[in-house]
């Protein structure tokens, strides 16, 4: 998010406003209100007296609302403190606006408030890329109320506004004249309602759903936080961050309309204000030991939404899992293909991943039945449909040309995948990283099958797979020179050759041979690779290394929690608290919130994390990050119906306890202390 | 997915896409991909003045089909023209319901689980091992 711009946020609405709370937007703008991928609001101005305001204060209460303290005037010299003007947002199926303008004079005052509101309805595709609207507006004041309507055929988006206290609506928006007496204050609530998807009968006239409560919101954040391990440690930096990182997860929460009412990880803001496979599994891998219920539910819905049928412009097969699922005007006109889209070559086996893994901390042998035919499906997706080039590997190539996804692995930007002098690779591609995610997921399916689905033959069929592939895999892209694995095979099966991040992910699957790991180890924290901070995606020294590029050479916290989960995996226990002290370090400096990328400068040059532009925040898997980071340093594992401990923490750190983990055990404590030197001159404070 | 229509007695005369799928999915009985669901759908599908209705029992992958006339879990209402393009694989139904064109009241999540029986688009084969109609294997 740019600079000056406040944003609050529940599951997939969010506003995002300047610092007085009025929001301007043009098409390329992305300020408004924002409700299923669709821009509900982008005008919304106050003004007292035909003036404007001026901003002396913003506070963020709860990730879902906001207050704004405001005077008249927007003179840099001059402000007229005999007003005082108070605005309080919290969003929630819209937003509810508490105004509240106070008198500070000894003579009463007569006021005429406006708020000017519209909206352009713009698809978030469109605010991303300026596109032109094919359907009509229209506005309507009625029984104390603007309606704004956006129709295109049977599509339908209206934003409903109406207010407590008696107000003269326009087309425009709306008015109130109030006298205050001397001392006196004026308040009315504005309520902005969005409608998206009509109920049925409805058709021609969109049903409004009330605006959430705020005190229910409040008590779910405040159950959310109970029910999650309490964290205490002598670093307050780190106790910070736990807590952001908590309540961002409860923010990134969200519902999908046409998945009824569970909540899973939605993938970050702005833009990914959605279902995402790959995010919504990777980070609820993160928040295992901490909010098991994520996983539930990001597993039931990933598999209600599991392909069944070959669609080539969703680049869909059988047994895929989804890539991307919105809700906006192109995807419902089939212009762009995410209703939804299954352009992704991880998720799939990251499903079974996940599933097994929820399993073993909470015990839930039900939902792992529950799931049997759509986890045999996705383990048959891998032999059947990703093996493109027939050589046994995962590889992808978009089916849909125009509007699919070139890279279907997590950097899927268009210059990620290269060779050490720069070149692209040629699709289709074979990145690493799937392939170590293809063996973990044929190892945790053989145990499925064999402890829970009762299947002693696609048990020892899956784990006979698996050390085939480890056995090739080891061969295959193993760059014997230099003693790493190649970022990918390319379309001739030839190794792309760069040094990248992808190979730590290789750890945390279990698929590098014993013998190669340590010099796995040795690049990961070697100086081409490791910042201080934390991993690099690419190394430097590569043709395409840039520290700002997105995945060329900029750091990503959650890339790095699953590089140190990967190294304790292979007992490099000092340099995973390493990774983790890196990270973390770097999350002080963005007050607990880490972004999804920052720079991959030097940390000696730089001193502090240099954010990445355009990064989104908060972002799911970035938020999901510190929770991982604290699992992999106290060494928390699930072994049978008991949780392992064995903590090893960077020196500095100090004390650490993590009480009540839930998991099959019921609740246990964990605590640990700082003993590995990570080469900081002074820790981590 | 044949286009031709199925002869069902119990069905009613049927033609079209959508009688096709339906007298199909009779036939079948049973299809994995509605295990672990239970409830009745109700299809309204309107054709000029007419409307073609449509009853679903679902059973944990059992599956009964019926002309009824009865609440539903979940009721579904479109043209009979979108949803004939929706069963022979050439309209997508989640972007459908997204732009209004089809309506669901009561149980969503029926209708999720429905969708899954759709086909694909027909297909230009052009990798290997896919079925040719689509649909997954069992």
């Amino acid at each position: 998010m740019s600079d000056g711009l406040v944003s609050i946020l529940d599951g997939n609405t969010f506003v995002v406003s300047d610092s007085r709370g009025d929001i301007e937007a043009s098409l390329t703008d992305p300020t408004g209100l924002f409700a299923y991928d669709t821009r509900f609001l982008s005008r919304w101005v106050l003004t007292v007296n035909g003036q404007r305001l001026t901003p002396l204060s913003t506070d963020d209460l709860q990730y879902f609302e906001t207050r704004f303290f405001l005077v008249p005037g927007t003179g840099t010299v001059y402000v007229d403190s005999k007003l005082s003007v108070i605005r309080r947002r919290a969003v929630g199926n819209g937003f509810r606006e508490e105004l509240k303008i106070l008198n500070h004079d000894e003579k009463p005052v007569d006021l005429t408030i406006r708020v000017d509101a519209g909206s352009d309805f713009a698809d978030l595709f469109e605010v991303k890329d300026a596109l032109k609207k094919k359907g009509t507006y229209s506005a309507r004041v009625k029984d104390g109320r603007l309606v704004l309507v956006y129709q295109r055929e049977t599509f339908t988006r209206a934003t409903d506004i109406s207010a407590t206290a008696p107000a003269r609506f326009d087309k425009n928006g709306l008015m109130f004249r109030a006298r205050i007496r001397p001392h006196g204050e004026w308040s009315t609530n504005l309520d902005v309602v969005t409608a998206a998807l009509d109920s049925g009968e409805a058709r021609q006239r969109p049903t409004f759903a009330q605006p959430r409560g705020r005190q229910s919101m409040e008590a779910n954040l405040d159950r959310w936080l109970a029910e999650a391990p309490k964290l205490e440690c002598d670093w307050d930096a780190l106790r910070e961050t736990y807590r952001r990182s908590l309540v961002d997860l409860a923010a990134l929460r969200f519902s999908p309309p046409i998945l009824g009412q569970r909540s899973l990880p939605a993938a970050g803001l702005p833009w990914f204000m959605t279902m995402f496979g790959r995010d919504s599994i990777l980070t609820s891998l993160q928040a295992l030991p901490f909010t098991p219920s994520l996983a539930a539910t990001t597993l039931r819905a990933l598999g209600d939404w599991q392909g069944t049928r070959v669609d080539d412009y969703r680049d869909e097969d059988p047994g895929r899992i989804l890539h991307e699922l919105r809700y906006g005007e192109l995807t419902a006109f089939e212009e762009r293909p995410q209703s939804p889209y299954y352009g992704s070559a991880d998720a799939t086996p990251l499903f079974v991943v996940l599933l097994d893994e929820y399993e073993r901390w909470t015990g839930d042998r039900r939902l792992v039945r529950e799931l049997e035919y759509e986890a045999r499906a996705a383990l048959n997706w891998i032999d059947e449909y990703a093996d493109l080039m027939g050589n046994g590997y995962i590889s992808y190539q978009r089916r849909n040309e125009k509007t699919g996804l070139e890279n279907q692995c997590w950097k899927d930007s268009w210059d990620s995948i290269s060779y050490r002098n720069g070149r692209l690779a040629s699709f289709p591609r074979a990145t690493c990283e799937l392939q170590g995610y293809a063996y973990d997921a044929k190892i945790r399916g053989a145990r499925l099958a064999r402890e829970i689905w009762d299947d002693e033959e696609l048990s020892s069929r899956l784990e006979k797979q698996a050390a085939e592939l480890k056995r090739r895999f080891n061969r295959d892209f193993w760059i014997a020179e230099d003693e790493y694995f190649a970022l990918a095979l390319d379309k001739g099966g030839k190794q792309v050759d760069a040094l990248s991040s992808n190979i730590g992910h290789l750890l945390w699957s279990g698929i590098v041979d014993k013998s190669k790991a340590k010099a796995i180890a040795r690049h990961l924290l070697g100086s081409r690779l490791f910042s201080g901070w934390g991993v690099r995606t690419l190394a430097e020294g590569e043709g395409r290394y840039n520290p700002i590029g997105y995945h060329v050479g900029t750091v990503w916290p959650f890339d790095n929690s699953f590089i140190a989960w990967g190294l304790r995996r292979y007992g490099f226990k000092d340099e995973a608290a390493q990774v983790a002290a890196g990270i973390l370090a770097a999350a002080e400096f963005f007050n607990g919130r880490l972004p999804e990328a920052f720079g991959g400068y030097e940390r000696t040059l730089t001193k502090y994390p240099v954010q990445y532009p355009t990064a989104c925040s908060p972002q799911a898997w970035s938020t999901g990050t510190p929770l991982l980071l604290l699992r992999t340093m106290l060494g928390l594992e699930p072994v049978g119906d008991f949780l392992v401990v064995d903590p090893v923490l960077p020196v500095g750190i100090g004390h650490v306890a993590l009480l009540d983990i839930p998991g099959r055990w019921g609740r246990v404590d964990a605590f640990g202390r700082g003993r590995v030197s990570v080469g900081e001159k002074k820790g981590l404070r | 997915m044949t286009a031709a229509a199925v002869v069902a007695p119990s069905l009613g005369p049927m033609s079209g896409a959508t009688a096709a799928f339906f007298g199909e999915l009779a036939e079948r009985g049973h299809d994995p991909l509605l295990e672990n669901t239970k409830g009745t759908l109700r299809l309204e599908l309107a054709d000029g003045k007419r409307v073609d209705r449509w009853f679903l029992e679902v059973d944990n992958g059992n599956v009964a089909v019926s002309r009824k006339n009865a609440k539903a879990d979940c009721t579904v209402r479109a043209k009979k023209e979108l949803f004939d393009g929706i069963a022979g694989g050439e309209v997508n139904a989640t972007a459908a319901v997204l732009r209004g064109a089809l309506t669901i009241q009561g149980d969503v999540e029926l209708m999720v689980r429905l969708q899954r029986l759709f086909p694909g688009p027909p297909v230009r084969r052009t990798r290997r091992s896919r079925s040719a109609d689509g649909r997954r294997k069992p």
